[in-house]
């Protein structure tokens, strides 16, 4: 299947889509077609080399292939499994389900909500965007929609899992969150492939639209395998008195290009962005945000922390922008980077373009090595280096990691650490 | 009792001072931008073959780099309705009538001398301090220092000219690089010999030649190794030009163990874009100082920065912008880390009025060779009122190991307690805001010579009043 306008038009004959996705998907194909390949002339693309990029490569999509399907998760409140291209299972506790909940394919969403799924999908997580944002626009394979309609509060998370294990394919997934007025909940994305598997495009993108008063949890931990490329999306509009909580871990692909933003549209809405990311190997990493106040009152307050080793490189570059009537604004912006190698190369870039006087806002970056008095006091209490070494960067990333409000997605995290720290 | 008599420096300049300006020149300005107007102020110059053979393929270097897409908004400069090179003579053409109001009366407030402010607002062609001059002359010779206009350095001091211009910033290094190779004119040479320190301040000033503040002026600083020396260019007061386009280069090498320090304050008109280009080499434990500070123009683009070439050369830029109504300062650093144990700072103060936006742009690379080096950035911006903007765009490249890099930005307002207080003390709003803006630029003004820390604090204050520009 290559990336062509037949291509388009099959994907939406199989899931049935109506024609308003059928000509969105179209619309996104034409961006695909018109928009160049990102060179290094453009700034954002500067230190992001895509030029071995062959994304014709991998235009097959991958299906089920009978994989065993995977074991239901423990202490959800609903989830979603895609292999591929293809949904394995959708769970919901039925008494969610009874109270308005709605979390299904998009595919299916699509049809049977277009009230929501129309108006929305593809708004925030713009296809014209960028080449790769269009073909994924133009691709997606499907994914999760999750509605939590007003007042409605879920205790316990709903995860979304997308697996993948063939390599040499396009794994497009779309996640599309709608929380209603005054909903609190915890949502979490998981991509995960074998670390062997060969190289393969894959995206993850999520579209987060947090009605008046909503409080969300978003958590996406990337760890596809070490071989693919991976260029996401994550977006979230909030409207008045909204709060989000946003966690980004990216810890696999041999290339992950993420943008994670927000755009806060309500007074008093509050947006948290926190990322964790460990680069090792010949890993590249490249993370741009975006805090976006467009009214007054608005806070938001970024925290992206990275630990680097062996060749790898990191970029970040993130934004904060306050429009011009967004007065008393607050807006806070971190970027730690740890370099455990002598080769490991981190960029850090952390902008602010102020259009109001009446804001409080603040950015600091640091790249550094891991800090020889912090070693020098493990040491002399015992400790070998190696195991000093291991406890100043869990402690490091401890700070971010303990906020993520999913055991399950913790522990992840936390093996993958530990493996990597040797 | 004796009367002094009355002298009207300002009418009569000329023939109370013997001032003189040739007015048997040959050479007619023409504007544009072509190979004969090159070879034209080459011929005039009686410059030898290699700097005319240098400004041809700077000139065809300038042709054919894009202009640069990102900060200030350049696609309105018209290269081809330009003079490129102006006799001194040529410059009569504004008579003091002519000037707008706001120049003058800000002349009048900082209490610059009559016959000064006729030569920055270009109505006059110099601006003499003849007595200071020679006497510092010749004990700058007596320890074999140079300090000359740099047309004058490549007909006198060809050997050492050749050697280091260009080696800095060469003529492809940028757009506005290659156009000021091609049409370089006037700008200070200084050569400061082994271990000889220079007590004095150096000042563009003292020199007589007029040619101190052209339009594409170059400077070339070299401090030979252990020596020191500072050299002020500029000043304070607004410069009136009618020139839409300043774009000057200045090179500087501080060899093993020397210091150097580069203050500038420049106050340009705010019709003026304002592009300059401004690099040092520092080597083996020498340190390099910019002071930098950008008040006029309606853009300045400008990043002053230091390749630290050698273990435990130091770099320092403190830097501080201040954008009024309609201006556009894009001010910053850059810091290149090539060898080992190597340090820098930058500190950036800048504060927008009136809906002027002020850029921090800045940049630290730490290459592959620049182990256990350090470099600090801090950058605090003041809004003063809601229509004005301040953005803050650092670049920091780390590929090197066991470095530490650290940025911090604040963007804040003048705060409602401070001003309540100092309110509360009987002090007007307008007092009380000074006070605090004076307060948050003291780190730059404290590196400053008294007598321009003086005149920038009167200046904020003119600024703040709102009757200039």
């Amino acid at each position: 299947m290559p990336f062509t306008l037949q291509t388009v038009d099959e994907i939406a004959s199989l899931h049935g889509e109506p024609d308003w996705l059928r000509k969105r998907r179209r619309s996104a194909f034409e961006a695909f077609e018109r928009l160049p390949i990102p060179s290094r002339i453009d700034e954002e693309w500067r230190r992001t080399d895509v030029s071995s990029l062959d994304v014709a490569k991998f235009s097959e999509f991958e299906h089920r292939n009978g994989a065993a399907p995977a074991e239901p998760l423990e202490g959800v409140a609903g989830s979603t499994t895609m292999r591929g291209s293809e949904f394995e299972s959708v769970r919901l506790d039925p008494e969610l389900e009874r109270a308005g909940v709605i979390l299904e394919p998009i595919s299916v969403a699509a049809q049977k909500h277009p009230e929501l799924v129309q108006t929305l999908l593809f708004t925030q997580v713009r296809p014209d965007r960028d080449r790769f944002a269009a073909l994924h626009a133009a691709f997606f394979a499907d994914g999760t929609f999750l509605y939590v309609p007003d007042g409605v509060v879920i205790e316990k998370p709903i995860v979304g899992q997308v697996f993948s294990a063939e390599g040499g394919t396009a794994v497009l997934p779309h996640t599309l969150i709608v929380a209603g007025r005054g909903s609190q909940f915890n949502y979490l994305d998981e991509y995960l492939s074998p670390a062997d598997e060969a190289a393969g495009y894959k995206s993850g993108s999520a579209e987060l639209f947090l009605g008046e008063g909503a409080r969300v949890g978003y958590v996406a931990v990337q760890k596809w395998g070490r071989n693919a490329w991976h260029l996401a999306d994550q977006r979230a509009r909030l409207d008045k008195e909204a709060s989000l909580r946003l966690f980004n871990v990216t810890l696999g692909a041999r290339f992950s290009k993420t943008r994670v933003e927000a755009s806060l549209q309500g007074e008093g809405s509050d947006a948290e962005l926190k990322a964790i990311y460990f680069a090792s190997g010949e890993q590249f990493f490249d993370f741009h945000t975006l805090q976006d106040h467009q009214v007054g009152n608005t806070r938001s307050d970024l925290l992206f922390k990275g630990a680097l080793q062996d060749v790898a490189r990191t970029v970040y570059a993130g934004l904060i922008r306050i429009e011009k009537g967004a007065a008393r604004s607050d807006a806070y912006q971190a970027n730690r980077n740890l370099v455990l190698s002598d080769h490991a190369k981190a960029t850090s870039i952390p902008m602010l373009e102020i259009d109001n006087n009446d804001v409080r806002c603040t950015h600091g970056a640091t790249v550094g090595p891991v800090d020889p008095i912090s070693m020098f006091y493990l040491q002399s209490r015992g400790i070998p280096e190696a195991t000093a070494r291991r406890m100043i960067v869990q402690g490091f990333f401890g700070e971010v990691l303990e906020r993520i409000p999913f055991e399950h997605a913790r522990r992840l995290v936390e093996t993958e650490l530990e493996a990597r720290l040797g | 009792m004796a009367t002094v008599p009355k002298v009207d420096v300002g009418t009569d300049y000329k023939e109370k001072y013997g001032f003189f300006v040739p007015e048997d020149f040959v050479f007619k300005a023409k504007r544009g931008l072509n190979p004969e107007i090159v070879k034209e102020i080459s011929w005039m110059k009686k410059e030898p073959e290699w700097m005319l053979k240098m400004r041809l393929r700077s000139l065809e270097i300038f042709r054919k780099k894009p202009m640069p897409t990102w900060g200030a908004d350049l696609s309105v400069i018209d290269f081809e309705n330009i003079f490129y090179y102006l006799k001194a003579s040529d410059k009569q053409s504004t008579s003091w009538e002519d000037l707008p109001p706001d120049i003058k009366k800000t002349y009048d407030r900082l209490g610059v001398p009559e016959a000064e402010r006729k030569f920055l607002a270009g109505v006059s062609a110099q601006y003499e301090s003849e007595v200071v001059y020679h006497s510092l002359q010749k004990e700058l010779t007596a320890k074999g220092v140079i300090f000359t206009d740099t047309d004058s350095a490549l007909r006198d001091h060809p050997e050492l000219f050749k050697e280091y211009f260009g080696t800095v910033i060469p003529p492809a290094d940028n757009k506005f690089s290659a156009l000021n190779t091609a049409v370089w004119s006037g700008g200070s040479f200084i050569y400061v010999p082994k271990g000889v320190r220079v007590e004095i301040p150096l000042q563009a000033y003292f020199r007589i030649n007029a040619e101190n503040m052209g339009q594409f002026e170059r400077t070339l600083i070299i401090c030979d190794e252990g020596s020191f020396v500072h050299y002020i260019e500029g000043c304070t007061a607004p410069i009136y030009t009618t020139d839409s386009l300043h774009s000057a280069v200045v090179e500087i090498i501080v060899k093993k163990g020397a210091r150097c320090r580069y203050t500038t304050i420049q106050n340009w008109s705010t019709n003026v874009f304002n592009l300059v280009t401004k690099r040092a080499m520092a080597y083996a434990d020498a340190t390099m100082e910019w002071v930098d500070g950008n008040l006029g123009s309606q853009i300045t683009m400008k990043y002053p920065s230091v390749y630290l070439m050698e273990p435990g050369a130091k770099g320092d830029v403190l830097s501080v912008a201040f954008a009024g109504k309609g201006q556009h300062q894009d001010a910053g650093g850059k810091m290149i880390h090539v060898a080992p144990n190597t340090t820098s700072t930058i500190t950036s103060k800048s504060i927008s009025k009136g809906g002027g936006r002020t850029s921090y742009r800045g940049h630290i690379k730490m290459y592959p060779d620049a182990k256990n080096s350090k470099s600090f950035v801090k950058c605090d911006a003041l809004l003063l009122d809601d229509e004005s903007r301040s953005d803050t765009y650092p670049y920091n490249d780390v590929d090197a190991e066991n470095v530490t890099l650290g940025h911090e930005a604040t963007v804040s307002k003048v705060s409602d307690e401070q001003l309540f207080y100092l309110m509360s003390r009987g002090i007007t709003r307008n007092e009380a805001e000074t006070m605090i803006v004076n307060g948050f630029i003291e780190p730059f003004t404290k590196e400053l010579p008294l007598e321009y820390a003086v005149e920038l604090n009167r200046l904020i204050q003119l600024e703040m009043e709102g009757s200039v520009g």
